[in-house]
């Protein structure tokens, strides 16, 4: 009877052990047939951006060249006063680049463990806050900004998407955001240290915030499209 | 070694090998959930078509700079309009110069009576959210009361006042942005978007579609 009983566990488990093996089996079959059609996709998706950021990259060189050669061409004195027109309003629309004393700002997320129970939406850069920095920037007279090598001109926005910013319509950054600003290195500093100023608020939220006064800060030209579809000069 | 022992080994192993059957199915659930993520490539997909946008915008540009190029090289004249044609462009972007074209205004005043706590107020946050949402959605000019909003406008409290340019502005703000009306209308009105922000804080907002309007060109210090 004894005898009997033991095998009637072992049979019992047997059937378990098989009945979890083939689940399993199973499992991983299917697996096998959908996971990796999706993680092509991605992958795919992923090298057509890739390739679709260097043809950007391409294209803007291109523009940028014609440019030049379109503001050297011009010759003879009537033209030569339009050529330093040009480079004005140029250097004020943003499009070239600047070079001077200035400010390095860095911003970066909330290194450390959540506080239990907050909402985490509260720790990480929000585009407001990238927003209200350069707006700070700018009020304490800042001439020329870029963020993470680009250049902030009339148009630019300033859009989270997940953990990245997308600035200027097409250019995604990724923290760390480091900020350069053209203007009086010590008028900049203090407006952005002012308490109870921008970096006060920041820092409330435990977000790395870190300004220094730089010598010279090279800061690059727009290097996007001019295209106006509905604007006409008037 | 009894049948008893025998039977308690088997038991013993058994169960050791379901407890890894069992751990290692649980890690395959996870990875399957966190496998296919939808989200990022609808993201990549965002972010492809915004860069084709301005691939397209780029070769507009680069044909129209060699169409000037071109044209400088046909004598004086020609390579004057040319230049001119180019100046104008960046003009605009600069704001050195009105612009019109077809567009929207925004209002936004504060709450008849105010109800004076000052949270429900406008603040500068408030018009540069707006601001930055109609870029965002392809404004190509904008102004707020005659103010022209350039590279380096602030718009920022200053005691109880709201400077643009250095420039003291009174509510009501009138903005005023050039581009397409719908987009830059829906973008303002989408549900849950700046609009109904700004309205659950109190302020009195009013976007109206224009098929021509004028921003003021940037006037200096």
């Amino acid at each position: 009877m004894k005898f009997k009983t033991i095998h009637l566990i072992l049979l019992f488990m047997g059937l378990v052990l098989g009945f979890i093996l083939s689940t399993q089996f199973r499992l991983h079959s299917e697996i096998a047939a959908s996971y990796p059609p999706a993680q092509e996709r991605t992958a795919a998706l992923l090298q057509e951006l890739e390739e679709d950021r260097q043809s950007r990259d391409e294209l803007q060189h291109e523009v940028s060249v014609l440019r030049n050669r379109l503001d050297q061409a011009a010759a003879g004195p009537e033209l030569a006063k339009m050529r330093t027109e040009l480079d004005q309003v140029r250097q004020l629309a943003g499009m070239t680049n600047m070079e001077g004393p200035g400010v390095q700002l860095t911003l970066n997320d909330n290194p450390n463990a959540l506080p239990q129970g907050m909402d985490p939406n509260n720790f990480v850069l929000h585009d407001e806050d990238v927003l209200s920095v350069l707006n700070e920037l700018k009020a304490a007279g800042a001439t020329a900004i870029a963020i993470n090598e680009q250049r902030v001109i009339s148009t630019t926005e300033v859009r989270c998407i997940g953990p990245t910013i997308l600035l200027n319509k097409n250019q995604r950054l990724s923290p760390p955001f480091v900020i350069f600003a053209l203007g009086e290195p010590d008028t900049l500093t203090n407006a952005m240290k002012m308490k109870g100023g921008v970096i006060d608020s920041l820092l409330n939220w435990g977000i790395q915030v870190d300004i220094k006064k730089v010598e010279k800060v090279k800061i690059p030209a727009y290097s996007g499209a001019l295209t106006y579809n509905y604007a006409k000069p008037k | 070694m009894t049948g008893k022992t025998t039977g308690y080994v088997s038991i013993m192993l058994v169960t050791a090998i379901l407890g890894v059957m069992l751990a290692v199915q649980f890690r395959v659930v996870n990875r399957v959930q966190a496998g296919v993520s939808t989200d990022r490539a609808k993201e990549i997909v965002d972010e492809l078509n915004q860069i084709d946008l301005e691939k397209e915008s780029l070769h507009h540009e680069i044909s129209d700079l060699n169409d000037k190029l071109a044209q400088v090289n046909q004598g004086q004249s020609e390579a004057v309009k040319a230049l001119e044609s180019e100046l104008e462009k960046v003009r605009l972007s600069a704001g050195l110069v009105a612009a019109t074209g077809p567009g929207v205004e925004v209002v936004l005043d504060n709450p008849e009576g105010g109800k004076g706590n000052g949270v429900f107020i406008i603040y500068a946050e408030d018009l540069l959210k707006v601001v930055n949402e109609l870029l965002g959605s392809g404004a190509e000019a904008i102004s707020i009361n005659g103010q022209r909003i350039t590279d380096t406008t602030e718009i920022r409290m200053a005691g109880s006042f709201i400077n643009i340019n250095t420039k003291r502005v009174m509510p009501p703000f009138q903005i005023l942005a050039i581009g397409d009306p719908d987009a830059l209308a829906n973008a303002l009105e989408l549900p849950g978007g700046v609009g109904d922000y700004l309205r659950s804080m109190g302020i009195v907002i009013t976007v109206k579609k224009h098929q021509e309007l004028t921003v003021p060109a940037f006037v200096g210090n």
